[in-house]
């Protein structure tokens, strides 16, 4: 009787047993208390006048119509978006370039590989004074590298784009993870595949094009997509070091303007308004991206 | 057209791959290379197909020196083991893939693609990806893309060895089929002494970069050049066994018989006459189609014997032994054939 019932319970998922929850329960949790909850409250919050410490009268649609009509919040938006647009496709071309050649076995290799995931350990914040002197405008090593050969020399932090390209540079290094899953890609590909292309006169250059990208291709629309979400909230950082979102509100990006409602002006309602905007931003950019690979034909 | 190597050695610092390699593959003939992994055989293919540059010697294909000439410029197809198609190409993309990227007429192409496909009976699968296709169809469009260019030569890299046994049995006999029809010179890299002795027109035996002999199956099998030879062709192998011993000869010489050139002889029960070997039965192996009757001489030597299907003799019962005289090799020590 009992074994029939255990042969039951096997092919039915849902009468796992108990152990199975008690294993669960730690991530259950986690997600309840940090994710869950939060997410809830925000989309509460949204439609509050909660300040953090007093208020949560529920206002209706003011905190969206607030919304709309913030040139702050315009800004931001608009400061996010040229984040994306100028660092997705940096890192990324930067990951799979630093992949690609160290894909190669060579001597020495595993130091350059070392190397280029280094700065992913490293700390936003020391990664962030650390450019903060790179970009010094008079004592900073880049701008002294430019004047000497001849270049003009920005003043990067004080000037709106000057800001945005220093926060991207900054950025550009972290790359590590993406790094490591093209190399992780592209070592799995059969050197026959090249053998049997050079066989067809396919050299180095038309063998990236016609192999090597076409196979990492659904691995790169994947980092494309986890990257978007990334640096539309990554870019926190680097803002509230190096910029504190300025100058001309130029890298007031969306999350350091989230932050500086929420916790400078006391506007949590306010602010759970703008992160339901970040939210609804990134679905926004992800079905973009997913309906050009589709459009486009990257994935087979 | 021929296809020669002369004197290519290749070596990989201090590993020598192929030495000296003296080897010419006569037009339209099918050449197996055979012998134990890591003997040289990809690598002379390899050599063959421009993919590896010789230490020294040349390579050539009539009278032309193909030596330096790009993998493109040599005018071969070649099958890889692992076979080698693209994964991200439908089946009609990977047999195409040579034309379209050599920037052939189009509908030339298509039609050239169609036809090899009808031929191979692959033609409803042309729109599937790899990983859509069974292994045996894999192994088809693989052949259909190293046929779309009619080569000088095919190279084919042990392109069944991915295969089950069946599939790989019948494998054999559509290459052998389609490379009669063809005409074009086909070499054959296999580990698999059986697949090379089936297919081959004649067999090219390598072992640590050293070309043993090449013959056709029955002058390798019946007249093997040296003991690497005799000892490699063959399932059960050959038996060996230093001069002096069970199978006579002189000291300094290793005698080496067949199995099925050993016989049963039921008819002796007493006295071991001279000339016969007195052995027990240790391992009765039935193949279903014949029988190995491991045996254990009186100075315990061990010998395979190759029988009728069906065989009466269990462990333990007594057999009397013959040996054909006529097929008995002898050898010097240091390995080769002294008659």
């Amino acid at each position: 009787m009992s074994d029939s019932v255990g042969v039951e319970r096997a092919r039915t998922p849902r009468s796992a047993p108990r152990s199975a929850w008690l294993f669960l329960l730690p991530y259950a949790v986690g997600t309840l208390l940090l994710v869950l909850l939060p997410a809830v409250l925000t989309l509460r919050y949204a439609f509050t006048d909660f300040t953090g410490l007093s208020g949560g009268r529920f206002t209706g649609l003011d905190n969206l119509r607030r919304l709309v009509d913030d040139p702050f919040f315009a800004a931001s938006l608009r400061a996010s978006a040229f984040h994306v647009a100028m660092a997705v496709p940096l890192r990324l071309v930067a990951a799979v370039g630093v992949a690609l050649l160290l894909a190669a076995p060579r001597r020495g290799g595993r130091w350059y590989r070392v190397a280029a995931y280094l700065p992913t350990v490293v700390p936003d914040i020391a990664l962030a004074l650390l450019f903060l002197w790179v970009l010094n405008p008079v004592y900073g090593p880049l701008n002294q590298v430019l004047g000497a050969v001849g270049l003009p020399e920005p003043a990067w932090l004080s000037s709106p784009w000057g800001a945005r390209v220093g926060v991207v540079m900054m950025l550009a290094f972290p790359i590590g993870e993406a790094f490591v899953v093209v190399l992780a890609t592209r070592r799995a590909i059969s050197p026959r595949l090249y053998e049997a292309a050079a066989l067809e006169g396919i050299g180095p250059a038309r063998q990236l094009r016609h192999i090597t990208l076409p196979i990492l291709a659904p691995v790169l629309v994947l980092l494309a997509v986890r990257d978007t979400v990334l640096m539309l909230q990554a870019s926190f950082v680097p803002a509230y070091l190096l910029t504190d979102g300025g100058p001309a509100r130029a890298t007031l990006y969306l999350p350091v303007y989230i932050y500086d409602q929420a916790f400078e002006f006391l506007g949590f309602g306010y602010s759970a308004m703008v992160t339901l905007a970040l939210i609804g931003f990134t679905l926004v950019l992800v079905a973009a991206q997913v309906l050009l690979v589709r459009r486009w034909r990257v994935l087979r | 057209m021929t296809l020669r190597f002369e004197r290519v050695s290749k070596s990989y610092g201090d590993v020598e791959a192929l030495v000296d390699l003296e080897l010419t593959v006569a037009d339209g003939e099918l050449l197996a290379v055979v012998g134990p992994s890591g003997c040289g055989k990809s690598t002379a293919l390899r050599v063959l197909a421009g993919l590896e540059t010789p230490s020294s010697g040349r390579v050539l294909i009539g009278d032309r020196d193909i030596t330096g000439l790009p993998p493109h410029r040599r005018d071969v197809a070649m099958v890889f083991q692992d076979l080698a198609l693209f994964p991200h190409l439908t089946a009609r993309q990977n047999i195409a893939f040579g034309p379209r990227v050599r920037r052939e007429a189009s509908d030339e192409a298509v039609r050239r693609t169609a036809a090899v496909a009808e031929r191979l009976g692959i033609d409803g699968l042309l729109d599937r990806y790899p990983d859509q296709l069974s292994g045996g169809q894999r192994q088809r469009v693989a052949l259909a893309r190293a046929m779309v260019r009619a080569p000088t030569a095919y190279l084919m890299d042990e392109p069944l060895s991915d295969l089950d046994a069946q599939l790989r049995a019948t494998a054999r006999t559509e290459i052998v089929e389609l490379h009669r029809s063809i005409g074009a010179i086909t070499v054959y890299v296999t580990h698999d002494q059986a697949e090379a002795m089936t297919m081959g027109d004649r067999i090219a035996v390598l072992a640590e970069g050293r070309l043993q002999q090449v013959g056709t199956p029955a002058q390798v099998y019946d007249e093997p050049a040296n003991l690497f030879v005799a000892g490699f062709l063959g399932s059960p192998p050959m038996n060996l066994v230093p001069g002096g011993g069970v199978l006579g000869g002189e000291p300094g010489t290793v005698v080496g018989v067949r199995p099925e050139d050993l016989h049963l002889d039921p008819s002796s029960t007493g006295d071991v006459p001279a000339g016969r070997i007195e052995a027990e039965v240790g391992v009765v192996e039935s193949l279903g189609s014949e029988t190995v009757l491991l045996v254990r001489c009186r100075d315990a030597t061990r010998l395979a014997v190759r029988t009728v299907p069906r065989s009466p003799y269990r462990p333990g019962d007594r057999v009397v032994l013959a040996v054909d005289e006529s097929r008995r090799h002898v050898f010097h020590e240091a390995g080769d054939r002294s008659r």
